[in-house]
């Protein structure tokens, strides 16, 4: 990637020796050829400031350590370019008056743009990673509610098994007396049961035994 | 699954044939009866839910003669299971009886259950005013029982069907009802403002200002959270939009609600309802002005 920078930075100091070539060269000259001279060399500056800003774009697009280097030695073409543009103003204009008014208004032109179009490029940044910011944000939101409302009815649930416990619990409370009856009931039935049988029992045994007595009266 | 029903037909058959002969000892109906629930069982396997439904009629009967009423209503009860599959109507005829047997037989847990799902068969069906009153009656016997949950989900269902139905007054006194009991209850607590703001919708259906006020004044003494809560404020801008009849304003609230968490389709149309009402009367007025 740097190796594009070095291309812009080659074409750069081409242009930038040129451009000083001519201005000396024009401030020697008068008249017709003056003004050709410093038509080439406005020319010549816009290439240059088109340069700068592709030599910026080029650093930025670059990692931090790379950047810090390659925008410091991005400064120094900057302040060359305005003392260029100086000179050309010097050239063109004699009165010395008005060179210094547009020196003092315009010497910041170029880095101003750049400044501001910098400022407006991190503005637009940070006002994007702030609405990123807020829309995960009112995400985040929405999925508590929701999780709250899972939560409800994961609670109503509990509730009715709750309640369907209890009265499983009741109920076995229930059969456990039933049991208890039951096993009563039986116990008594049981009881007579062998009470009948013992009365049966002794019923028989007791015709049997006047059965026998009878016989032996009979025979005797 | 051809010879399952094969089988089924022979064991229907043989059934018939117990209880049309001679009996010995009285017990043809318990065989008989044993058969059909055989043959029934061949027939659900071979999914003739049909065959298998009427197989579980027959059987109830049996158990009816035997004077087993358990035994003949838990029959229904799979009758009317076997028929949900095919026929609704049959199925509920079945599901009825099979209540009001468990209802003779004092099992009334059961009895609410089988009402609930006849409730549910209509629901589907969206015959609103049966399921309704088959909600009630399913409420009446949870309620009886003391088992509030079961009690308070018909009631619900009740408040929600008469709201779309417009009975509006009903379903506000459900819905609080049904709030101010969740309120004792820790596991429920958190569910009152969902009940609290379906009863407020339905306050605005019914389009009297004053009385929402008066309800917003209410559930605010019920439950102190509540003015907190999303749902206080939506109903807060609805009522004020009801008041100053703006649509726009409306709209707004509703949808910012809405943003956060979506609206259901039963809270849908009945905001679309008072909206529609808001808009009837913007134009009244227009007319008259």
């Amino acid at each position: 990637m740097s190796e594009v920078f070095e291309g812009y930075e080659r074409q750069y100091c081409e242009l930038s020796t040129n451009l000083s070539r001519k201005c000396t060269s024009a401030g020697v000259l008068d008249g017709e050829e003056k003004h050709q001279k410093i038509s080439e060399i406005e020319a010549g500056l816009e290439e240059a400031v088109i340069l700068i800003r592709k030599m910026d774009l080029e650093a930025r697009s670059l990692q931090a350590g790379v950047k810090a280097m390659l925008l410091a030695k991005l400064r120094e073409y900057k302040a060359d370019l305005n003392k260029l543009k100086k000179e050309v103003k010097k050239i063109t204009s004699p009165d010395t008056n008005q060179v210094a008014r547009e020196e003092l208004l315009e010497s910041g032109m170029v880095d101003a743009h750049m400044v501001s179009a910098d400022q407006k490029g991190r503005l637009a940044m940070s006002t994007e990673k702030l609405n990123e910011s807020s829309d995960r944000i009112k995400e985040s939101r929405r999925t508590m509610l929701e999780t709250e409302e899972l939560g409800v009815s994961i609670l109503q649930d509990l509730h009715q098994q709750r309640q369907t416990l209890l009265h499983s619990h009741e109920k076995l409370h229930g059969v456990d007396n039933a049991i208890d009856k039951s096993k009563k009931i039986l116990t008594a039935m049981s009881k007579r049961m062998s009470r009948n049988k013992w009365i049966v029992g002794s019923v028989i045994s007791a015709l049997v035994l006047a059965i026998i007595f009878i016989l032996y009266f009979k025979l005797s | 699954m051809a010879d399952n029903i094969q089988r089924g037909e022979e064991f229907e058959k043989k059934a018939e044939k117990k209880i049309s002969g001679w009996g010995l000892f009285g017990s043809k109906y318990e065989d008989a009866s044993d058969f059909y629930d055989k043959a029934a069982n061949c027939f659900k396997l071979a999914k003739s839910w049909d065959k298998a439904g009427s197989t579980y009629v027959k059987l109830s009967n049996c158990y009816t003669k035997l004077d087993s009423k358990h035994e003949a209503a838990q029959a229904y009860a799979d009758a009317g299971h076997c028929y949900k599959k095919t026929s609704a109507k049959e199925a509920i005829s079945c599901l009825e009886q099979a209540a009001n047997l468990f209802l003779d037989n004092g099992r009334f847990n059961m009895a609410g259950k089988y009402y609930k799902e006849i409730a549910e068969l209509y629901e589907l069906e969206q015959n609103f005013e049966q399921a309704i009153i088959y909600f009630e009656k399913a409420a009446d016997i949870y309620q009886s029982e003391e088992v509030t949950t079961a009690a308070n989900q018909c009631n619900a269902k009740v408040a929600q069907f008469a709201a779309q139905l417009e009975q509006y007054q009903k379903a506000i006194q459900i819905y609080e009802e049904i709030g101010r009991q969740s309120l004792n209850n820790n596991l429920l607590k958190y569910g009152v403002k969902g009940h609290l703001l379906n009863a407020g919708i339905c306050q605005l259906c019914k389009g009297d200002v004053v009385a929402i006020t008066n309800a917003l004044d209410r559930y605010q003494e019920m439950d102190p959270t509540f003015s907190g809560t999303r749902e206080y404020k939506l109903l807060v801008d609805l009522a004020a939009a009801v008041d100053e009849e703006d649509v726009v304003k409306f709209t707004d609230a509703v949808k910012e609600f809405d943003s956060m968490t979506q609206l259901d389709a039963w809270k849908t149309t009945l905001l679309l309802r008072v909206k529609e009402a808001i808009k009837a009367k913007e134009l009244e007025e227009d007319d008259l002005t």
